[in-house]
């Protein structure tokens, strides 16, 4: 790898005034992306039965928080991410290593490092990185490199090793979105279809050894995805009580605060996985479609920020990250409806969460990044003149 | 730009085109997954989530007290503490039951009571586990609720009987439903703790006096906790009944029944009020109230006085000599006794090759109609009869309203027998033969007579012929018929009544009394038990002793007072006995005595409130 060589190479070209990366900036992604943290709070308010306390409060301190750090990230120069990524990976997994050996456990699963000050979550900064270091590896990547076999090992590797630490933990839903996100950029790269259908096969037929793997509790949640009259007041109560709570929204739902499914806990982890039927009990089939709008147009300016950057890195980053967003929203969605197992993703911008947020709006930062940074010129191996 | 560049750009616009269409797809399902819930299935979702949060718990109505005549409270109702198991709020309802049990012991029957109604009762629905919590228990069961998960300590009311035994045969009591109650609503059985009238006026007035059971909507959370209450119902409170029973004179009667077995029914004659009304043995109804113990139910049945028969509404016996006035009447009326006429009593009648004795072995001699009622002699009645015949002795009777049921309010009152040639066809494919008639004169043989039958025909007699209604709840109006007979046959009846009590050779003259000169007129009679041998041998051998009382004769006594205006009957049936002059007329004459003391008391009192 050529990343130690040229470590002059962001440096000769390129550097931005800030008045030019502020008129980069793309204020209205950051709008939309700010309107649903809006409406996050809120509901998070109505939850707390009408109180700033125990979530909205931090939750708010958190938002302001994360976004110092995505303006932080937003101005970074692009070529640095391009430099450090496999960097950031790296350290990411030593992380990961670390709450394998040192991590305390939080919830029933050992997810988290105590660093003194703040407890990190690496299972979720590794969304993030492994983004990043796909980016790069495939940015200087010709179509041929990446339709031959041998060319997608490295990568799945990337994503192998922090997937198996990660289902240690356990922790279902953070590896499976990390296959999900690889999968996605795998696709979006260019790997060719019959593979996808190849692994798929090969998966299936996995399955079962999958399966003698599982945690207990993983277990009960697929059978009781699959039956949820199997057990409805245990592991089915979940999924039961989010139908109800769901479908009892109607269309125009029961009002603000007036959701009587959350305000007396009949739904699990209200405030977190479970927090869009909150918003449905309470503002209805319409509430919802306006939050779904809102995701949609995000993921929309994702994509555009993605398509009109000129670098590979910068279009391959921005769309790793909001595809990964979008993942989260179908994923928490599916799960609440009754469409997919509970795997406890939660439903991002809205669910209480601090690394969640903050991860995520790095990721936002880097799209914003990518939007001032869109015609940045950076060579195969990170530098301009390396063609 | 490069040829590699724009290949790889172009496809990844292509995969990021081919991405979005998927991602409209998966928003597709997503929407329509919405709408599927929050549309098509709100309602269904709404009514649910409904459910969620609320639940409906009804709220006991206090039954309705019972007052005696004077206002004096025989059934009241008093706060307790009671814990309740609401099944679907308990983690395991097996483990709850288990620790409850190591906190406050429960009776082996209770236990299974409690089993069987958490199996057909509704999992939100109380379950009474226990009544009648201490203060201490209360406590106990608070500072013990994370193991108790599911039970409730609630107030409720619970009746009493401040008079306990004295009014057990009147009010019945009240006790716990259970699953024999097919025929009662189910909304009772919602009702921890509901109690149901059982015998006696709680259970024929049990419409009036449950009132109406109220209702609390409640908004629960998911830990089942009530949050706030959403909607009450009042329940409505069960009717308030006055009573024509007088305790004081209830309690004399009980006192001078004693430890004999019997009844005694005390009524107003012009009125039809029932102002005493006993059973004895009696018991105390406040211990059916929980439930009972085995040891207490065994020793309650196995009491050969039987403390639970209701003797005063079940009991049916043979009149005896009391039907003589009834005989002497149908005799008057039908114009065969002349009264003044004298019929030679020389011990016995001979009918065919059948001879029928007089009590009186010696015989009586010659007696008119009022000597042979107080000397009770049988002979005179054996002769009339044949005169008179078994239709018109049966018309009287009929007309005294016997054969027929007395009161209404109070179920289970019998119809008791009066044997016609009709019905003695009908039973007993037999002939009515003129030894049945004979028989029938001395009230004797198939006749078997109500305790009411007999207190109100003698009512009847001392009123001048008025069959009146008997009721136990007050109420202005008096149901009667007009006079049925001619007032001087019934005087006649009267002065041999007053005779068997006044005159020295009378039957009952050693209980006679005079109180400002008030006097009680009345008919003793002795009348031989009729034994079963099919029940006898059900039994087996029985000590000696108890063979004797078994098989001692009824006593009876049938009276009104005072006999200068007539005011009270009486009747009074003390069972094996002995002789109705010596057993039964005694208690008779205490109770008239005492109710003529009341009254006279009574006035006084008014008297001098009227004064101040």
């Amino acid at each position: 790898m050529s990343f130690f060589k040229d470590r002059n190479c962001y440096m000769k070209n390129y550097n931005l005034s800030f008045k030019e990366k502020w008129s980069g900036f793309n204020w209205q992604f950051l709008f939309f992306i700010c309107l649903v943290v809006f409406i996050g709070i809120g509901v998070l308010y109505s939850v707390g039965g009408g109180n700033w306390s125990p979530w909205a409060s931090k939750q708010t301190v958190r938002f302001i928080v994360s976004l110092c750090f995505l303006m932080v990230v937003a101005f970074f120069n692009l070529r640095l991410f391009m430099r450090y990524a496999y960097w950031i990976y790296g350290l990411t997994l030593l992380m990961l290593l670390g709450v394998e050996v040192f991590g305390h456990i939080g919830m029933g699963a050992q997810r988290w490092l105590n660093l003194g000050v703040v407890n990190l979550q690496p299972s979720e900064c590794m969304k993030i990185a492994l983004i990043l270091a796909l980016a790069r590896y495939f940015h200087g990547a010709s179509l041929e490199d990446i339709r031959r076999v041998k060319f997608v090992i490295p990568p799945l590797l990337m994503m192998g090793v922090p997937v198996l630490l990660i289902l240690k933990q356990p922790d279902l839903g953070t590896a499976m979105m990390l296959v999900f996100e690889t999968a996605a950029i795998f696709f979006l790269v260019g790997v060719q279809v019959w593979k996808f259908l190849l692994v798929l096969i090969a998966g299936t037929a996995a399955i079962p050894l999958v399966w003698a793997h599982l945690h207990d509790y993983q277990k009960q949640r697929v059978l009781t995805f699959l039956n949820p009259e199997r057990d409805p007041l245990g592991a089915g109560y979940h999924i039961t009580q989010s139908k109800i709570t769901l479908g009892s929204g109607g269309f125009w739902g029961k009002g603000f605060m007036q959701g009587t499914q959350s305000r007396l806990s009949f739904i699990p982890e209200k405030q977190t996985d479970f927090i869009f039927t909150v918003l449905a009990e309470e503002f209805g089939l319409l509430g919802s479609l306006v939050l779904y709008a809102l995701y949609m147009i995000i993921i929309f300016y994702g994509m555009m920020i993605a398509l009109k950057c000129t670098n590979f890195f910068g279009k391959i980053l921005a769309l790793g990250l909001t595809v990964n967003f979008a993942l989260y929203v179908f994923i928490n969605m599916g799960m609440v409806m009754g469409l997919m197992p509970v795997v406890g993703v939660p439903l991002p911008l809205m669910s209480y969460g601090g690394t969640a947020m903050l991860t995520l709006f790095i990721g936002f930062g880097l799209i914003e990044c990518v939007a001032i940074n869109k015609e940045m010129v950076i060579g195969r191996l990170g530098s301009i003149d390396d063609e | 730009m490069s040829v590699w560049k724009y290949e790889k750009a172009r496809e990844i616009v292509v995969r990021t085109i081919i991405l979005s269409v998927i991602f409209v797809c998966i928003s597709l399902i997503l929407i329509g997954r919405l709408f599927y819930l929050q549309i098509l299935q709100g309602e269904r979702f709404f009514v649910l989530a409904e459910k969620n949060r609320t639940a409906i718990r009804l709220t006991m109505p206090d039954r309705g007290k019972i007052y005696d005549r004077n206002g004096v409270i025989l059934a009241d109702n008093h706060k307790i503490f009671q814990a309740v198991l609401i099944k679907e709020q308990a983690e395991d309802y097996q483990k709850t039951l288990d620790n409850f049990k190591k906190l406050i012991p429960l009776e082996e029957d209770e236990e299974k009571r409690i089993l069987r109604e958490i199996k057909y009762k509704r999992a939100f629905m109380p379950i009474q586990i226990k009544d009648n919590l201490t203060k201490e228990q209360v406590v106990l069961l608070h500072l013990n609720a994370p193991v108790l998960t599911g039970i409730q300590i609630e107030e409720t009311m619970i009746r009493t009987y401040p008079k306990k035994d004295l009014t057990a045969h009147v009010l019945g009591y009240v006790s716990l439903l259970n699953d024999r109650d097919t025929n009662v609503d189910s909304i009772w059985f919602d009702l921890a703790g509901y109690r149901i009238g059982r015998t006696g006026l709680e259970q024929s007035l049990e419409s009036r006096l449950r009132g109406k059971p109220g209702f609390k909507k409640t908004e629960i959370n998911a830990m089942g906790r009530t949050v706030r209450l959403m909607e009450e119902g009042k329940s409505v409170a069960g009717e308030d009944l006055n009573l024509t029973i007088d305790i004081r004179l209830q309690k004399m009667a009980m006192e001078a029944l004693g430890n004999e077995a019997g009844t005694a029914i005390v009524v107003n004659v012009q009125t039809g009020e029932i102002l005493s009304f006993v059973s004895t043995p009696s018991f105390d109804p406040n211990m059916f109230l929980s439930s009972i113990s085995q040891k207490k139910w065994n020793k309650l049945m196995n009491n050969q006085k039987k403390p639970l028969q209701n003797k005063a509404l079940f009991g049916a016996y043979s009149p005896g000599s009391i039907f003589k006035l009834v005989v002497g009447l149908a005799g008057l009326e039908s114009g065969v006794i002349d009264p003044d006429k004298r019929v030679y009593c020389s011990g016995a009648t001979q009918l065919g090759n059948q001879k029928f004795h007089c009590w009186k072995h010696e015989g009586h001699g010659s007696l008119t109609l009022r000597e042979a009622l107080r000397h009770s002699c049988d002979v005179y009645f054996y002769e009339m009869a044949q005169k008179i015949g078994v239709e018109k002795i049966v018309e009287t009777a009929q007309k005294l309203g016997f054969g027929e049921n007395v009161v209404t309010e109070m179920i289970g009152d019998k119809n008791g027998l009066l044997p016609t040639p009709e019905w003695k066809m009908r039973t007993k494919k037999d002939d009515w033969r003129m030894g049945d008639t004979l028989n029938l004169s001395i009230g004797q043989g198939f006749l078997l007579t109500t305790p009411l039958q007999l207190v109100r025909a003698i009512a009847a007699i001392a009123n001048n012929g008025h069959l009146i209604d008997l009721h136990f709840l007050k109420q202005d109006k008096v149901t009667s018929t007009a006079s049925l007979f001619n007032n001087a046959h019934l005087r006649l009846i009267r002065a041999g009544m007053y005779d068997v009590v006044n005159h020295e050779n009378g039957t009952a003259y050693k209980s006679r009394f005079d109180l400002d000169g008030k006097r009680m007129a009345g008919k003793t009679a002795t009348t031989q038990v009729r034994r079963i041998s099919l029940k006898e041998r059900e039994e087996g051998i029985k000590k000696q002793k108890d063979m004797v009382w078994e098989s001692r004769d009824h006593a009876l006594f049938a009276a009104y007072a005072p006999t200068d205006k007539p005011k009270y009957a009486v009747i009074v049936v003390v069972e094996h006995g002995g002789g109705g002059s010596s057993a039964a007329a005694p208690v008779a004459s205490k109770i008239l005595k005492e109710a003529l003391r009341l009254d006279i008391e009574d006035a006084k009192l008014k008297e001098g409130v009227t004064r101040k």
